[in-house]
Formats: structure tokens, sequence, C-alpha cells
């Protein structure tokens, strides 16, 4: 029997409802970002964001799956990691359904699901995955039962750290897509500090310098050209790092970051020369949404793993290699 | 005679035969794909630094191989071939008393760098090699650094926690121990900060 699962991801600025099959079919998959008018987010508009799209949202997403609400089997909900407020509204969501449906309730980690909706898209079985967003830059591979992280920024995000610069540089928000664009203008390159640490790497002196380069007039691509160059070539080499060491032949890009063109190419060389076949998750998939716990959802369903809602407290600090990935 | 040992993440190893004698020459080979600034800056530093790192920790007492000439326009070293097995291998296979040893002999290792103010920069198991003697050897110096802080040593053992939970998982804790015990033989007290600041370091990641 084909399962449908309805998953709702809701970690941090976005909401998202999407519907997936036990047979990897993606029905629909919907999802609305909160955009500040200035400044970064704050967790409390977030979660009231949340709530307010929210039903609307998962309406859409069943809509668009043409199915009806008596025929959602599971729900699945991001429980961890977060941003605690957003967290508890998505999880509200989910139990609701969850009791009004009569169905059972899956909780799913946000990190594991960006690797696996990965995978059924790219049909990798065991892959070196470079998750990159605004919240997460972590170099994980599977091992002994978990998702290890064999690399991750020892202080911001890459995200973090590209959209904090937008701000600096008088972009909206998210300034990445923006840097990308500007980046492409730029010719000259300015040294920035390249801090790889074994596997792990930091981003913080970096962010600094670029905004010393501005503060000296610098122009915007000049900086951005430099800012993407270095931090994506710190990424490339912590990714080489955990291919050599881990001996295997996939390479996954994924997250909100993974839209970025220029990384694409980077890593897509790093697996070249490693002869390992790469994917970066298309964009609709790469970001956060609902589809990605919706099939998490199924395959952790499928391995026998549910949760009672008594149980289903939020996990804001819940990090990838704490699960037991009980059906790999 | 050229064999390639392995293809690292910044180089490829190859195994060369000399004057009736092994040597490894190490080739951190152009990656097209980074900008062209920063990949030849990198593998003209870490060519450079390797050479001399790997003669540091050596006058500190850690078993390192001689380096017999270095090519800065190609970026190649040649040095000693070491026989033997890396570490990350052999950790699975010994028994748990040889292991505890060989663990505490790759904190005392590491402990002769952090009391010289010297970081080896990517500890892991791989880049240790037990040769047939179970002597213990430490290679792939291109990220290590002089003039320490405490924060470097901290990352460095940090680098070491990580290395031993993603890659020998089921023996983690007993390693970890170890090779702490064995840090601690060396420096005694002024251990201390660097132990609680790689506890810090850990805590600054995501999610702890």
């Amino acid at each position: 029997m084909t399962l449908h699962c309805l998953g709702i991801e809701g970690t941090a600025h976005s909401f998202g409802a999407g519907v997936v099959t036990s047979d990897g079919k993606v029905l629909s998959n919907e999802w609305d970002m909160l955009k500040p008018d200035q400044g970064g987010i704050h967790p409390r508009e977030a979660s009231r964001h949340h709530s307010e799209v929210g039903p609307d949202i998962i309406r859409k997403a069943i809509q668009k799956a043409a199915i009806g609400f008596q025929d959602i089997d599971l729900i699945a909900f991001s429980r961890g990691p977060g941003l605690g407020p957003c967290l508890r509204t998505t999880a509200t969501i989910a139990r609701t359904l969850s009791l009004k449906l009569e169905v059972p309730l899956v909780d799913v980690n946000h990190c594991v699901a960006h690797i696996e909706i990965g995978c059924l898209e790219s049909t990798f079985n065991d892959p070196v995955t470079v998750y990159v967003s605004g919240g997460n830059t972590q170099i994980i591979a599977f091992a002994g039962g978990r998702f290890r992280t064999f690399g991750e920024t020892l202080d911001i995000a890459i995200g973090n750290m590209l959209d904090v610069l937008g701000r600096e540089l008088g972009m909206g928000f998210p300034g990445g897509p923006i840097i990308e664009i500007e980046a492409k203008k730029g010719e000259v390159y300015h040294n920035l500090p390249y801090s790889v640490k074994g596997m792990d790497l930091s981003y913080s002196g970096m962010l600094t310098a670029a905004k010393k380069l501005y503060s000296e007039g610098v122009p915007t691509p000049e900086i951005c050209y430099s800012v993407q160059e270095t931090s994506f070539g710190m990424l490339a080499e912590i990714a080489e790092r955990a291919i050599a060491h881990t001996k295997k032949s996939e390479l996954l890009l994924t997250g909100g970051v993974a839209r970025n063109n220029r990384l694409t190419e980077i890593l897509s060389g790093v697996a070249e020369r490693h002869e390992a076949e790469f994917h970066r998750v298309s964009p609709s998939l790469a970001g956060d949404q609902g589809a990605m716990i919706a099939w998490n959802g199924i395959l952790q369903f499928n391995a026998g793993r549910q949760i009672e809602v008594e149980n289903s407290h939020v996990l804001p600090k819940w990090r990838t290699d704490d699960q037991d990935i009980l059906w790999r | 005679m050229k064999e390639v040992l392995a293809r690292g993440a910044e180089s490829v190893i190859y195994k060369i035969e000399e004057w009736g004698f092994s040597f490894v020459l190490k080739w951190r080979q152009a990656k097209p794909y980074l900008l062209k600034d920063i990949d030849s800056h990198l593998r003209k530093s870490r060519t450079s630094r390797e050479c001399k790192m790997l003669t540091v920790s050596r006058s500190l007492g850690v078993p390192t191989p001689a380096v017999y000439s270095v090519d800065l326009d190609k970026h190649m070293i040649m040095m000693d071939f070491i026989s033997g097995t890396q570490f990350k291998q052999l950790a699975g296979q010994v028994s748990r008393s040889d292991l505890i040893s060989l663990c505490r002999g790759f904190g005392k290792l590491i402990a002769l760098l952090h009391e010289g103010n010297v970081v080896h920069g990517d500890p892991t198991t791989s880049n240790i090699i037990v040769d047939d003697r179970s002597r213990m050897w430490i290679v792939d110096f291109g990220l290590s650094e002089m003039n320490a802080t405490l924060e470097m040593k901290g990352v460095d053992l940090h680098l070491i926690h990580r290395a031993l939970e993603t890659t020998h998982w089921d023996l983690q804790e007993t390693m970890l121990d170890s090779t702490l015990e064995g840090y601690v033989d060396v420096l005694g007290s002024t251990a201390e900060p660097t132990l609680s600041r790689m506890k810090e370091i850990r805590e600054r990641g995501r999610y702890h």
C-alpha cells in the first residue's frame, strides 16, 4: 500500500508543508519565508509568521497533491534542531493534525532530512554531504549507524556570514543570492583569512576582514568575488578531506546555499578529482521545505519509529549525529 | 618506478625507488576549480610549511620522515618512506591493551609538539603511521603551525576528539581517554588549560 505523508517544516525563518508518497514521489511542496524589512531573523517574529501562514500552506500542499486530509497516512514534523519558538509552533500544528486525523506522528531531524531528500533525488546510497545553509555548515557522512559530522563551522554558518555581509553592503535579505550576482562582476581578488582546521573551518574572521575592505572603499563586486572564492575554497578543502578520509564515492551538496552556482562548480571539480559522483540538490528541495520532512518521515515510520504526542517535545539542539538511523 | 600510494585531499603521494631505497614523493597538484591566486598560494605555503615543520617536529622528539629535496615551483617534497600501517587501519585490529598503549603513544607525541608550541593542524588517525617495530610516526604537516597559542592547541585536541568520534565511533571513549592520558603524562598540570579549551571549543560548535 502506498503511504501519503504530510511533512511540516518550521525550524527557522521558513515554514513549509509537503506531501510525499512511500514510493518517493513528491506530490506537493509549499513554503513561505519570512523576509524582515530590516535586520535579521527574530525567533518570536518567525514563530508568529509560522502560525499565521501555516494553515494556509498546509491546505495548499494538500490541494496541490490532489488528495484530501482523509488520505494522509502520517504526519512528520521537524523536531529540531532550530529556533525554540519556531519549533514549538510547528510541533503544535503537527500534533493537532495527528490527533485530529488519528494518524501516527513522526519526529524528524531537520539536518538528516536534508541528506535523505538529496539521496532520494540523486539516487545516491552513501554520499559525503556538504550541508550549507543560513544556520548550518557541516560535512556529514554515514558511519556506524549514524550520520557523523566530520567537519563543521567553529563559529558562524556560511549562509549567515553571507547574509550578514549582504546587510553590511546594503543588500536585502537574504544577501547570499545578491552576493552571487555581484561576485560575477568582480575581477580583483583581495586576500581574506583562509581558516581551515582539520575538517573544521571558521568564517567569523573572514566576515570581519570583508567588512574592513568595505570600509576602505573596495568596490562591492570585488568584496563579493573575494568572499565567495575564499569561503567556497575552504568548503572544497574540507569536502576533499572528508572524501579522502572516508573513501566514499558520492558527493552531495544540499541546503539553501546549494543554490549558489559557483559553489556547485567548485564542488563538482572536487568530485571529479576524486572520481566521485556529484549531485547538487535542485533548488526546490535544497532549502528548508516540507517534502524533505515528509520523505524522512516515511523512511523512519517504515523502520518502526513514531512518537506519542506526550513525548514529542521539541529538541532545539538535536545534533545530526544524535539520532540512530534505523533505516540504513 | 613510481607507484601511487594515496590520493589525499590536497596531494598525490607516490612511492619511488632511488639508489636502492624507497622514498615518498608528495605532490600538491593544481586544482583548476579553485581561484588561481588562492590555489597557488596554498600549494606554495603548505609545501614550504610542511618541509619546515617536519624538521621542527623531529627536533622536538617526534618521529617524522626526513626531507631529502623540495621543489617549491612544482610543489613537490621528497621524503623518507615509512614502512608501516596507518593507525586508522590498525585501531580496529589490535587488542584492547595494544590499542590503549598506541593511543597513549599518540597523545605523548601530540604533547611533545604542544610543549614546543607547535600544533599539527590535522591530527587524525590517518596521519599517524605505526611502523613494523610499533614505533609511531606523524606525517602530513601541511596545516602545522609554530608559535601556537592556547586556542590553537585546544583546536588540535578538539580535532583529535572529532576524528575519534567519526572514524572510531565504537572505540572512541577508550581511545580518547588513553590519548589524553598520554598527553597529560608528558605535560602534567600544564595540560589542564588546553584540555578545558578543547571542551570549550567543542561546545562552540552547533547544538552542544
